[in-house]
């Protein structure tokens, strides 16, 4: 009883910490001085009106919902992916101080490489299709999120693994009690790093090949000139893009709770 | 004696396990291991950047993806830094302002891309708009967070030193919040960066973006390969050159948390 209560309490108080709502009066401002100020329909600012009939235009015609579904599939899949398999790579290569060395470089090269720069080369290999899409995401989104685990591996205090040898834990326990806890905020700070990646990557994709997605939907209404479409497109995007970012903060919170940071003071 | 202590600092591991990576690279294109006609040797793709930069086409295209880069972290700098610090300095500003940059932050920059295609065609605006509005976000946060986050102790001491408040600033604050300052500079780089090759993908055909596509649809992989690495070996450089510029000039700034 107690313990939901406390799960409650703290989902309220991190609710408490969101900035004022008055905050958003300058964007309410700038749209409803928009709307006003609009003479005739300018087809390059069009009023926010007509960005509404152009999103429902497109719901009403069944693309939106299939789109949209399409795009957050590809960010939800691609991004547990990577959090696989950044997590595991990550862990090993930290664990082995001569590994992570000897392939420091190579990461850091990779770390580097701007992700948008490998979607030609996969259109080119993998073809146009889905599984391209998300092999995209996947490994642009992995980079960040091994190289934190990496370094968050590194850095557990030898203390804690003298604990380990003394309480003559087995590798399993090992990994529960002592890897996990320690590099569970390095694994969400990679996350909160890959996660807008992965959305422009997911976006990037869509509108450069036009597979099924929300990134597809918005060049298509550029390339028929349905102004009113893009803008109210846009929005949407925006929504997508707080919306997850969101969820992500709760997860966030939710587990930092069970794992909270270490800092062990010797 | 100096440079045996600099060859020491260099990650000889590290680099023997590139060399023998390409050189397999190498070995199993040249064996016909991969039989994959798309999959070029590293060394076609280094005969494919010499070519590249003898027709002079690789410098072009690198220029003006660093100017692009340069312009588009310029406006982004001014914009954030300049609504960074109304926002640290006003809490009123923060009130009224703040929930209005949390919901436009998470948009994603790409998003803009048929925005600035709409209102200017495949163009340098086009290319900027892009460029421009993901980059910035982690300036202003930075500075905001710089600002707002001195100690009140700082600001006791001024007045103690009877400080005029616009001394207050010149002299305390405004150094005190630096070091976050140019980390959120660093950011918005390494973002403006990504977004001017997300830019000239989808926006504007120029610079070493449009490079890799146009070469893509050539069917031309080793170009396609030189320009891939280019924008890596461009990307390194950018990271770790501003990292050292930035860590000598304000050591402070490497303790700040990204």
């Amino acid at each position: 009883m107690s313990r939901r209560f406390s799960k409650f309490s703290f989902l309220a108080q991190s609710l408490s910490q969101l900035p004022s709502p008055l905050g958003l009066l300058p964007l309410i401002v700038i749209l409803v001085g928009w709307q006003m100020l609009q003479t005739g329909n300018s087809p390059y600012f069009p009023p926010p009106s007509t960005w509404w009939a152009g999103v429902v235009q497109s719901a009403t015609a069944g693309k939106l919902l299939p789109a949209c579904t399409a795009s957050l599939q590809t960010i939800v899949v691609g991004l547990l992916l990577a959090i696989g398999a950044g997590a595991v790579v990550g862990i090993l290569i930290g664990i082995s101080p001569r590994a992570a060395r000897a392939v420091g470089p190579l990461l850091e090269f990779f770390r580097a490489m701007p992700p948008p720069a490998i979607v030609p080369l996969a259109i080119l290999f993998l073809g146009y299709d889905e599984r391209m899409k998300l092999t995209i995401v996947a490994v642009s989104a992995m980079w960040p999120i091994l190289l934190n685990t990496a370094s968050a591996v590194e850095r557990i205090h030898p203390i804690l693994l003298d604990v380990a040898t003394a309480f003559h834990l087995s590798l399993s326990e090992r990994i529960r009690l002592i890897v996990i806890p320690s590099v569970m905020p390095s694994i969400l700070l990679g996350i909160r790093i890959a996660l807008p990646l992965c959305i422009v990557l997911t976006l990037l994709v869509e509108m450069l090949t036009s597979i099924e997605g929300i990134g597809a939907l918005m060049i298509a209404a550029q390339r028929n000139f349905q102004s009113g479409q893009v803008y109210g497109l846009l929005v949407l995007v925006g929504l997508f893009g707080f919306l997850i970012n969101t969820v992500f903060s709760i997860v966030q919170a939710v587990i930092l709770r069970r794992w909270p940071p270490r800092d062990i003071q010797v | 004696m100096a440079s045996q202590a600099w060859s020491s600092r260099i990650n000889w591991a590290g680099l023997s396990v590139c060399a023998l990576m390409l050189l397999v690279w190498e070995a199993s294109v040249r064996l016909k291991f991969i039989a994959f006609e798309f999959f070029p040797a590293p060394s076609s793709i280094l005969s494919g950047a010499v070519r590249l930069a003898r027709e002079g086409i690789l410098l072009e295209d690198l220029s003006h993806t660093l100017l692009s880069i340069a312009m588009g972290w310029t406006i982004a700098m001014v914009i954030g830094v300049s609504i960074g610090l109304l926002l640290g300095f006003s809490p009123v500003a923060r009130k009224f302002g703040l929930a209005s940059v949390e919901v436009l932050r998470p948009m994603p920059g790409i998003a803009f891309a048929p925005l600035g295609l709409l209102l200017f065609g495949f163009s340098l605006q086009t290319e900027l708009v892009v460029t421009v509005l993901p980059a910035i976000w982690p300036v202003m946060i930075n500075t905001m967070g710089g600002i707002a986050n001195v100690h009140p102790r700082l600001t006791d001491v001024g007045r103690t030193l009877r400080l005029s408040p616009t001394e207050i600033v010149r002299h305390l604050l405004l150094p005190a919040a630096l070091p976050s300052i140019v980390v959120g500079a660093r950011i918005s780089l390494g973002l403006a960066l990504v977004m001017a090759i997300v830019a000239e993908i989808v926006g504007n055909p120029a610079g070493l973006g449009y490079g890799i596509v146009r070469e893509q649809q050539a069917m031309n992989p080793d170009l396609m390969f030189a320009y891939i690495a280019v924008v890596g070996v461009l990307g390194i450089i950018l990271n770790a050159g501003v990292l050292a510029l930035t860590t000598a000039l304000w050591p402070a700034s490497s303790r700040v948390a990204a």
